[in-house]
């Protein structure tokens, strides 16, 4: 069939992916704070009552009535529900004017943030997407204004203004504030521009300016409100700060600030002036600020700090463990992982079994999704929070991996179980020499002498092929090639000559011809210590060459296991068989069509009733739909996990 | 042989590098250095290497996403030059690698579709959707997926999407830059056979870069390799896998695991590719060579056809064949 249909699986898991709309998300995010619904009340009360200053205050904020200065709130001895929160030095109702004054207050923080924001965001975009002197010149020019005290800066321009309006104020507080968002925006923009999409929209022939605008633009502006709205909390301390200080709105137009500032000086006989006036600033602020932290959650939901704490495993143990000479070194016996996600459980191994006997090298191949690393991972106990193993057994040398503390477990790490991964750059670290890092793990795993280590560490990098190994020991991870940087981890995971090596993915990263070497290395390594290898791939060839035996894994389930040479000779299971079929080979004769698998891999949150590759199986049977096959024996020491296999009366009996 | 399509001609790009932050010196890496081949109407070019080759470098200046430090770019006959790049990219595109990196995450798909068709003018506003729908399901995609954002998609889908949008303007050639590396093995057989069915459908001609052999074995009418930023090997692809002339392309063959072997036989090559900013002298791939005389580390041999439609830049290509190596004249 050819891959042009649209299939079943393909649909399942399109349907799987699509999430609910995105407005109602955003939505669900900002209310799963509390903090941030508190925000948005107070944010909310507060603007009303800026809004409609006239409508609830009985006053003029400048009406004066000198035979009622001084007046007490209505909770105070001596107040009066006329003037709710009392009156002034000049006998003006303190609540009308803390209600105007939350009006200029909001008014100049919200358009001042506006035109920082519109400021920043255009300069952010263009010096980040332009770059070059463009860029330099702005950025040098935003570094000069954050040279200069940005409070000093506003006193010295309002200080020469006689007349200081909403306008005069919005603007000193408004654009010096670019730089900040400014400065945001082109980091991201520098980010989003080195993607390859941006590379693609040039590619169809955008120009720069549609580019930016088309392509970068919904990639970045997201970071805007969250400043903005922090940037909000700042300016209203500003600008309470500057009429506060004798530079804001110029009396008598009531703002926060001068009122606090008049307040100050019948502290004694009043003190409640200037008190209130600081309280409407402190709730203000506080409302903004816990608003932009909801805000930053909706935006970026990386943020979000979820539970990533790992349950412990209390199962009871359902095998025997005599430690019989016939025990082999590793036995995994219906090891399950899961991933708690939210609402969602990813059900990564779904009860795999198999055994490992010392000094053999079994292969997991698997696509993305199919669970091999996870298996991996489970054995080592190294599974990223919040996965868990949920059940199953995994006995090294008897000893149940799964039950034994943290402590114990550490111990096995690097002696008994070592590890290596498919990106050795990331493995190492960046900053210490090779030396340093392979003579400190030998010194701390084996307990040695520092000289003893080093002389190990020596004899580990000739034992992967590693000539020169007193100059390499004198280098950084980066001044190495991924192939030699990947030897040095063998040879580190194998200094504590470990019963077990794992190695997830060793080659991917490799050229071919490097993977060739690096190969026979680690198969060269472990032989001669006579340690067992797992050697986990997306690539069935390299497990036909380089491994005993065989596991093909599928949606968390072993699908077919046996020894290499035969399953991928003779494969029984359709999909091991789908799956050799469908690889384009240096022998594939020319003209020949490959035999594409039909439809996508399987969502991995779904766990489906039947055989989990029933809807990409050309040999797909009806039972297949309810019922999933176990593991049957198809051959000698072969065995797959497939209805085409199970002896009739068990089918008949599933039936 | 009519006109090519495309005519690549001692194509060159050099990126100078300081060699330090403090540092004046400067380092000069020869990514891609003198190359030059063909592609003619329907045909696909494969092109394979090592990572550092200069592969994806010749893949994106041939479409002028790099521009060319010298050399000469002749499509559909004429010569492209920088001003002409939009022209060029109505009628020549591009496929990635990631399709996840590659497609706009915020742009719903149908915009990622009708963007090209409304840059070069393709369609009337009011037909655009129509012929959305029409790109999509040329990938063998469904009608739904147009609301879609490319996050909702899987990795095939994905690539399906990238695809389309290639074909979008109607191209001529596809640049193919590892198209199918990042996707799974049991999704990459319905991507090739996809880009097949394409090409059959609307003669279209690729160049089909890749550092597998076997994709590029499955996808090539004829096979360049790479290394160090030159052509040493191009033929056609049955010869070129059953009987390589350069000794490079001899031991990236046998470096792939196949299955049913247990790599005996095997050319172990020594080493690593050299740091492209600082050659060998020669030819580049004498260090590692197990064929390497005095002459190899002297002189670095041409492009040459020794067979007919095969040519090796090697001074004893024919030499498992012929005792005597380097013929007086190639032909």
């Amino acid at each position: 069939m050819s891959g042009l249909a649209t299939t079943r699986a393909d649909e399942l898991t399109a349907a799987a992916a699509a999430p609910p709309a995105r407005g109602r998300v955003a939505l669900r995010r900002l209310g799963r704070r509390k903090g941030s619904i508190v925000g948005i009340a107070g944010l909310a009360v507060v603007a009303s009552v800026a809004a409609f200053a006239p409508l609830i205050s009985p006053y003029e904020p400048l009406a004066q009535d000198i035979t009622n200065t001084l007046a007490p709130p209505v909770w105070a001895e001596g107040g009066s529900l006329e003037h709710v929160l009392g009156t002034d030095s000049l006998g003006r109702d303190v609540a009308t004017r803390l209600a105007y004054g939350a009006r200029n207050s909001l008014a100049i923080s919200v358009a001042a943030a506006l035109i920082g924001s519109l400021l920043g965001l255009i300069t952010g975009l263009v010096a980040g997407f332009f770059g070059g002197w463009v860029d330099s010149v702005l950025m040098r020019l935003g570094d000069m204004q954050l040279a200069f005290p940005f409070i000093l800066l506003a006193v010295v321009i309002l200080g020469v203004i006689a007349e200081r309006t909403v306008l005069h104020l919005i603007l000193v507080l408004g654009v010096p504030g670019w730089i900040v968002y400014a400065r945001v925006v082109r980091s991201r923009v520098l980010a989003e521009r080195e993607k390859e999409y941006v590379t693609a929209a040039r590619a169809v022939g955008a120009s720069g300016p549609r580019t930016l605008f088309r392509y970068v633009l919904p990639s970045v502006w997201q970071v805007i409100p969250v400043i903005a709205m922090l940037d909000l909390g700042f300016l209203v301390i500003v600008e309470s700060t500057l009429s506060f200080l004798g530079f804001g709105l110029t009396p008598p137009t009531p703002s926060w600030g001068s009122t606090l500032a008049e307040g100050r000086q019948f502290l004694v006989v009043s003190p409640w002036l200037p008190v209130l006036p600081g309280l409407a600033i402190m709730f203000t602020v506080l409302s903004i600020n816990l608003t932009a932290d909801g805000l930053a959650d909706v935006v970026d939901p990386r943020l979000t700090k979820g539970s990533f704490r790992r349950q412990m495993l209390r199962l009871p143990s359902r095998y025997n463990r005599d430690r019989g000479d016939d025990q082999p070194l590793l036995r995994v016996r219906d090891l399950a992982v899961e991933f708690p996600l939210g609402e969602r459980v990813v059900r990564a191994v779904r009860g795999i079994s198999f055994d490992l006997e010392r000094g053999q090298t079994v292969g997991i191949v698997g696509e993305s999704g199919s669970g091999k690393s996870v298996t991996a991972l489970a054995i080592i106990q190294l599974l990223d929070a919040p996965g868990r193993v949920t059940g199953g057994e995994i006995l090294l040398d008897g000893q149940d991996l799964t039950r034994i503390d943290r402590k114990a477990m550490a111990a096995l790490r690097g002696r008994r179980i070592g590890m290596i991964f498919q990106n050795p750059a990331s493995s190492l670290n960046p900053v210490l020499t090779i030396g340093f890092q392979l003579t400190e793990t030998i010194r701390t795993q084996l307990r040695l002498p520092q000289e003893k280590a080093e002389s190990m560490a020596r004899d580990a990098l000739l034992s992967v092929g590693i000539g020169n190994a007193e100059h390499i020991l004198r280098r950084y991870p980066f001044e190495l090639s991924g192939g030699m940087n990947q030897r040095v981890m063998i040879a580190m995971a194998m200094a504590g000559r470990p019963d077990l090596l794992i190695a997830d993915e060793p080659t991917t990263a490799l050229d071919v011809t490097t993977q060739a070497q690096v190969l026979e290395q680690l198969r060269d390594v472990t032989r001669a210590s006579d340690t067992s290898l797992i050697l986990i791939t997306h690539d069935i060839a390299l497990v036909a060459e380089y491994a005993d035996a065989i596991l093909v894994m599928y949606a968390g389930q072993v699908c077919e296991a046996g020894p290499a040479e035969t399953v991928i000779r003779d494969p029984k299971h359709p999909y091991t068989r789908a799956l050799l079929d469908s690889l384009p080979r240096a022998d594939t004769p020319s003209g020949a069509r490959l035999q594409a698998i039909p439809g996508e891999l399987p969502d991995p949150t779904i766990v489906p009733r039947g055989c989990p590759f029933a809807p990409r199986c050309p040999c797909v049977l009806d039972i297949s739909w309810e019922i999933n096959p176990e593991l049957v024996e198809v051959g000698p020491g072969q065995t797959a996990a497939c209805h085409l296999w199970t002896p009739d009366e068990a089918r008949g009996a599933a039936r | 042989m009519t006109q090519p399509l495309l005519d690549v001609r001692d194509l060159r790009k050099h990126f100078v590098t300081r060699t330090g932050r403090l540092s004046r010196a400067r380092k000069v890496v020869k990514a891609v250095d003198g190359v030059s081949f063909t592609v003619g109407v329907g045909e696909t070019l494969g092109l394979v290497g090592e990572s550092g080759c200069g592969k994806s470098t010749l893949a994106r200046t041939v479409l002028f996403l790099e521009l060319p430090t010298s050399g000469e770019i002749l499509f559909e006959g004429g010569r492209v030059t920088e001003g002409e790049a939009k022209r060029l990219r109505r009628r020549a595109q591009i496929v990635f690698q990631d399709p996840y990196a590659s497609l706009p995450p915020r742009m719903r798909i149908e915009k990622i579709l009708a963007d090209p068709l409304a840059i070069h003018g393709l369609a009337d506003r009011a037909a655009i959707p129509e012929r959305v729908v029409q790109l999509l399901r040329d990938v063998g995609l469904g009608d739904g997926v147009a609301r879609k954002l490319p996050h909702q998609l899987s990795g095939g889908q994905r690539q399906r999407v990238g695809i389309a949008r290639a074909l979008s303007v109607q191209p001529s050639l596809i640049v193919a830059d590892e198209a199918v590396s990042s996707l799974d093995a049991s999704v990459r057989a319905q991507i090739l056979n996809l880009l097949k069915d394409i090409q059959e459908r609307q003669r279209l001609s690729y160049l089909f870069v890749s550092h597998d052999l076997g994709v590029v074995k499955y996808m090539s009418h004829r096979i360049a390799v790479m290394y160090l930023g030159e052509i040493v090997e191009l033929a056609p692809a049955d010869p070129l896998y059953e009987r390589p002339l350069h000794p490079y392309t001899r031991a990236l063959l046998s470096a792939v695991p196949s299955l049913g072997r247990d790599g005996r036989g095997r050319i172990r090559l020594e080493g690593e590719p050299p740091d492209p900013g600082d050659p060998p002298s020669g030819c580049k791939f004498h260090p590692r060579c197990p064929l390497a005389q005095p002459i190899c580390s002297q002189t670095a041999p041409e492009l040459k056809e020794w067979l007919p439609g095969r040519f090796a830049a090697c001074h004893f290509a024919l030499a498992d064949i012929e005792p005597k190596p380097r013929p007086e004249t190639a032909t």
